[in-house]
């Protein structure tokens, strides 16, 4: 921000202060914008040809060249369409649920630096900012939820709240052996702490470990399936989005893939290295390069995405509740110590082996712990 | 910054008021979220980044979801059934109680020199790294007696939910 206020400054040194200053704050914004706008419509392409893909059929192929185009048909056939407001509805938290839902997720996006020197704003809190923000999307699926009277949508709302409250902790704990390793909250000073040959925290075995809870907390967290329980088709009709039609429709489908974007983003800087990659320090093409390097990480988590979406059922309610108390909280408190033996091991070499052997015995044992357990028949205590 | 200041505001009192004001209780938690982003807005614009990220990860992360399960739990959410509203009956009273506490407030607040006392540089980039730091050496008996009493808690409600198992 400071840098691009100075850069207009120097080469136009006519224009005047405020519109400079204005100018320096809209830039970052139009740009993150309109990037990962258009990163969401290929996404939403990319996602059904890969489904297509794994279904053994051709996925979107009649609206320009293999289909490109289809997210373009989709917005304007969702524009067109007729807004439907229940009759019974909350009307102002109805109309208000979905555009609350798109604005944490465009929220985080102000922290995550995108290339070599280009981020939003580096709060010197950064990673601490995109974890509380990203928590503001609950309210508005329970708005969404409760607006629309619906008891469909109210169940739905009510398991996003639930699952969102749980995966919270794990996510939240994984991290915090990043925090421990980076010795900073910056988003910037986390890419930098993992420079140099395998410095990627994915390299570290707690790094490891902290990097399969994040991912899976963050795919609860946006409730993609094979966590989508709010809105499990199969069993509560479409969830919290049942009374939604037209833009507002496409809005919630927008906040959960631009929230699956922002947190693939946050998880290729902690884990991934960022922007890091072979000429990414090059003087004048450097920007570029690091750029090309995010997004290619960013698409390999993406990628990963959609392949476990189309690769496993849904998981039951008491199986998603019991999956993040029972083995990624236990498993994320493990990592905490396995990072403290890590820091302060005599030599690089104690401390892997050493965190390595912590961590794999915790594994095996939580494991062991959590299979075999089988359920008595349920009974239902308000049916006689 | 003026400008900034006076919106965020704006919006804060709104939101109080609204939270105190309106009648269905789902309104009212809205408000209290609008309130909760004013103050959370209120920090950083003083800077004060690591508080902001903190009130809005706790207010709002948890605090409300808590009073949301609170609410739906309860019945009359809409605030038709019986009762005044709740600026019925005594509100001078709470005005003036309110005022009081606030200015008391205010006056011990620019009373105290506890500020001036305060031996940890604030500076930018530190304050995570100062408060880390105090919480495990200055603080740490008041951390482990808050960490042994919300474990107490967890404990507890898992005896409760326990002991409703055994009864069906």
């Amino acid at each position: 921000m400071d840098a691009i206020y100075k850069l207009i400054q120097h080469y136009a040194p006519k224009i005047p202060d405020l519109l400079a200053l204005a100018l320096a704050v809209l830039l970052p914004i139009a740009i993150v914008m309109g990037v990962f706008l258009t990163v969401f419509a290929l996404l939403t392409w990319v996602e059904r040809k890969a489904l297509g893909r794994i279904q053994n059929r051709r996925g979107p192929n009649r609206v320009g060249p293999v289909g490109l185009f289809q997210p373009v048909a989709d917005g304007l056939k969702l524009l067109t369409k007729e807004d439907i407001v229940p009759a019974a509805a909350d009307k102002v938290v109805h109309f208000l649920a979905p555009v609350l839902t798109v604005v944490p997720a465009f929220m985080v996006l102000a922290v995550v630096p995108v290339a070599k020197g280009f981020v939003p704003v580096d709060l010197n809190i950064g990673v601490l900012f995109a974890l509380a923000v990203s928590t503001g999307s609950v309210l508005a699926l329970f708005m969404a939820g409760w607006a629309s009277r619906n008891k469909f949508s109210l169940l739905g709302a009510m398991r996003s709240v639930a699952q969102v409250v749980s995966y919270e902790v794990p996510m939240v704990m994984a991290a915090v052996v990043i925090l421990m390793a980076a010795g900073t909250l910056s988003s910037v000073g986390i890419v930098e702490a993992q420079r140099g040959l395998a410095g990627w925290f994915v390299f570290k075995p707690w790094g490891l470990v902290a990097f399969v809870i994040f991912q899976l907390c963050a795919m609860a967290e946006v409730a993609r399936t094979p966590f989508d329980l709010p809105e499990a088709e199969s069993e509560i009709v479409a969830g919290y989005h049942t009374e939604y039609s037209g833009f507002k429709f496409a809005l919630f489908q927008m906040g959960e893939y631009v929230a699956a974007i922002t947190m693939g983003g946050i998880t290729v800087t902690m884990f991934l290295g960022g922007y890091l990659g072979p000429g990414s320090d090059l003087p004048k093409i450097g920007w570029l390069v690091s750029a090309g390097w995010f997004f290619a990480k960013l698409g390999i988590i993406v990628v990963i995405n959609i392949w476990a979406r189309g690769t496993w059922p849904r998981v039951r309610v008491d199986q998603l509740l019991g999956f993040a108390w029972k083995l990624l909280l236990p498993l994320a408190l493990v990592n905490i110590v396995a990072m403290a033996i890590w820091h302060f091991a005599s030599n690089k070499l104690v401390g892997w082996g050493a965190s390595a052997v912590v961590l794999a015995v915790a594994i095996v044992a939580l494991v062991k712990i959590n299979t075999g357990q089988t359920f008595e028949k349920r009974s239902y205590r308000f049916i006689s | 910054m003026t400008i900034v200041f006076l919106t965020l505001s704006a919006i804060t009192v709104l939101g109080a008021l609204l939270a105190v004001t309106l009648r269905n209780l789902v309104h009212c938690l809205l408000a209290l979220v609008l309130f909760f982003m004013g103050i959370a807005g209120h920090f950083f614009l003083l800077k004060a980044d690591f508080l902001g990220a903190v009130q809005i990860l706790i207010y709002i992360g948890a605090v409300a979801v808590l009073i949301l399960f609170a609410i739906m739990l309860t019945r009359n959410i809409s605030g038709t059934e019986g009762g005044r509203g709740s600026l019925g009956g005594a509100w001078w009273l709470g005005v003036g109680i309110a005022t009081t506490l606030a200015g008391a407030m205010c006056v011990f607040v620019r009373r105290s020199d506890l500020v001036s006392k305060l031996p940890y540089g604030a500076t930018e980039e530190g304050v995570v790294k100062e408060i880390g730091k105090l919480l495990v050496t200055d603080w740490v008996v008041p951390l482990e007696i808050m960490a042994v009493l919300l474990t107490a808690a967890l404990i507890g409600a898992v005896v409760i939910a326990l002991e409703e198992e055994k009864k069906r």
